[in-house]
């Protein structure tokens, strides 16, 4: 037990901070969204506990910005993967000072302002749904890259070598040894795509169109353009609770899904 | 008996076996960012030996297992399997068996998978594959329970096991060891290397195999190649090797070795010659004074001094030596090999 405590210390700082900053407010959001919503002054009616603003979400308006959501995650998290695996192989088989030079590459985007990125791509791109998926992809694929290229980077080369000298063409180690083995970084490069999907704030605010709203536009709305705290606290938790979903679903899919093959 | 190439002391033998040669290398080279690793080798394996390049750690044979593989494409010189030139072909081409050091085994695929990959790529039926992984893997001795594991569920010994089945399952003609033992401890070792010598000896597959450890090279091999920065110094049989070393490098590597100047044993003749620790007869021409002892069990190892140079004996434990005892050894001629100063160390 003595050891326990001795070896959380080191991640003391960073508890203290998940407990006062991510734990504290959330539960103060919780609260928030069962007040009832205001009806005269102020953002919402004191001493109230109810659960009406979850029943918005059985409204077609509310469902409809969820499922947009959800979809806008899935397409995101697709895209992600599907350009950032093989930039991640690609960037793997570099040789070592090749690999830094590639990643300093794909990381410099990020070190631009977000919105001069943003207002640039508004300047390039037709508002649409298109344009707010590049935006969001753009955004989150340098981490997709470094998930995926360390995952790579950590298979074993005799593995691929093993392969060759068995018999298997390129395609066969690849589809046979390669693929397979870096399924974690993939399935890690997925659900960041999602969960970065789901939050989807910049990308549908400056490049979607009006009708093309994600819960966090939505809830962005409600809390500071129309002052309504208790519904918007319950789009966040709405949100949170699928941001959680994707999460811890993602690999609870995967894992199932290996039982059943085994 | 196989013939070496031209940095070798036995340059120009010719090979016998030609007509059945499974391996030829003829002045092969390699190098690493500028830095020779394998310098102008040859050699000619027959078919069916058992193959050893022995060699200390860095000396190239690593990288050489690579070239007859495929693995590492050479610089200079030309590899041959079964008498066609396979120097630019790369290892899914050659047909060749090869375990790695770390057996490579492939970490999401059960025993079985790991052993059927060589024969599914070949596209072969699946009745057909899992009656040859079933018969490899008796071969090998994996008890059927095994069979369906992961790797990371089997030991050292296991894991050497079903890296060898995989090899051997596509049947190759020659296959690949890289240092098969070198993870495992003493006991196993002795217990896999018999293994695989009677393995050897069933299949009748050419087998090279790379090692450090000069009993696993003496006690496996028909022909054992003992290599030193990149070059092949002499290829024989491990007796010939043991018995009639052709450099210092060579009878240090093989075991305990006397090198004395000849002049000094009063012999008629100029260079080093050779004698074994247990090939000197406790008699009456050298006398000297025991300088240390070491129980080796069944033997023991006395260090002794006698005039200006120091002898190394090995007897049978029931010797009564100690620190400081008077002893006089005798040198039987017979047992003298002569060692040019060449290449002394």
């Amino acid at each position: 037990m003595k050891y326990r405590v001795s070896a959380l210390l080191p991640a003391g700082p960073a508890l203290a901070m998940v407990c006062g900053l991510v734990i504290g407010p959330l539960l103060l959001l919780i609260r928030v969204s069962l007040y009832e919503p205001a009806t005269g002054r102020g953002f919402y009616t004191p001493g109230t506990l109810s659960f009406t603003n979850y029943a918005a979400f059985a409204d077609g308006y509310l469902l409809g910005i969820a499922g947009f959501t959800v979809g806008c995650g899935l397409a995101i998290a697709t895209m992600v993967l599907l350009i950032a695996y093989p930039l991640g192989l690609f960037l793997s088989s570099l040789t070592a000072r090749m690999q830094l030079i590639a990643l300093g590459l794909i990381l410099m985007p990020k070190t631009a302002g977000l919105l001069a990125m943003l207002f640039g791509l508004q300047r390039w791109l037709p508002r649409g749904v298109l344009a707010t998926l590049i935006a969001e992809v753009y955004l989150v694929l340098p981490y997709a890259v470094i998930v995926i290229y360390a995952q790579l980077l950590n298979l074993d080369p005799t593995l691929r070598a093993a392969a060759r000298g068995l018999g298997a063409s390129s395609w066969q180690v690849f589809r046979r040894v390669t693929l397979p083995l870096s399924m974690p970084g993939m399935i890690l490069a997925f659900q960041l795509g999602l969960m970065w999907g789901l939050g989807a704030f910049l990308g549908p605010l400056f490049l979607g169109r009006p009708n093309e709203t994600t819960l966090a536009v939505e809830l962005h709305r409600q809390a500071f353009e129309y002052g309504r705290w208790p519904l918007a606290a319950t789009e966040a938790v709405g949100l949170l609770v699928l941001v959680t979903v994707a999460a811890t679903g993602v690999p609870a899919v995967v894992q199932m899904r290996r039982v059943t093959r085994c | 008996m196989p013939s070496t190439g031209t940095n070798s002391p036995t340059a120009g033998t010719a090979p016998s076996c030609a007509a059945t040669e499974a391996v030829r290398l003829e002045r092969v080279s390699f190098a690493y960012g500028g830095q020779c690793v394998v310098n102008d080798v040859s050699l000619t394996i027959p078919t069916g030996a058992f193959v050893t390049i022995l060699g200390p750690s860095g000396c190239g044979k690593t990288t050489l297992l690579r070239l007859i593989g495929g693995y590492l494409t050479p610089e200079h010189g030309q590899v041959f399997l079964q008498r066609s030139d396979v120097t630019a072909q790369p290892p899914q081409r050659r047909h060749v068996g090869m375990v790695f050091q770390n057996y490579a085994l492939f970490p999401h695929l059960t025993v079985r998978q790991n052993v059927a990959f060589g024969l599914e790529v070949r596209g072969r039926a699946k009745a057909s594959v899992r009656q040859q992984v079933d018969a490899v893997l008796d071969k090998v001795g994996l008890s059927p329970a095994e069979r369906d594991r992961f790797p990371s569920q089997l030991s050292g010994g296991q894991q050497q096991r079903v890296a060898l089945a995989r090899a051997l399952a596509f049947e190759p003609p020659v296959l690949l060891l890289d240092e098969p033992l070198a993870s495992l401890d003493r006991h196993l070792r002795e217990q896999v290397r018999l293994e695989l010598c009677r393995i050897h000896r069933q299949s009748a597959v050419t087998t090279v195999m790379v090692t450090h450890d000069q009993e696993e090279a003496l006690a496996s091999s028909d022909i054992v190649g003992v290599m030193r920065a990149g070059q092949l110094l002499q290829v024989d049989s491990p007796r010939e090797l043991y018995d009639r070393p052709r450099s210092q490098f060579v009878a240090r590597f093989l075991g305990d070795a006397n090198l004395i100047e000849a002049t000094r044993l009063g012999l008629n003749q100029k260079g080093t010659v050779l004698i074994r620790p247990e090939q000197i007869r406790i008699g009456t021409e050298h006398p000297g004074r025991v300088i240390a002892v070491n129980f080796h069990g069944a033997d023991l190892v006395a260090e002794v001094q006698c005039q200006d140079f120091v002898l190394k004996l090995r007897t049978r434990a029931i010797s009564d030596l100690s620190v400081g005892d008077p002893i006089a050894l005798d040198l039987p001629r017979e047992h003298l090999w002569e060692i040019p100063d060449e290449d002394s160390l």
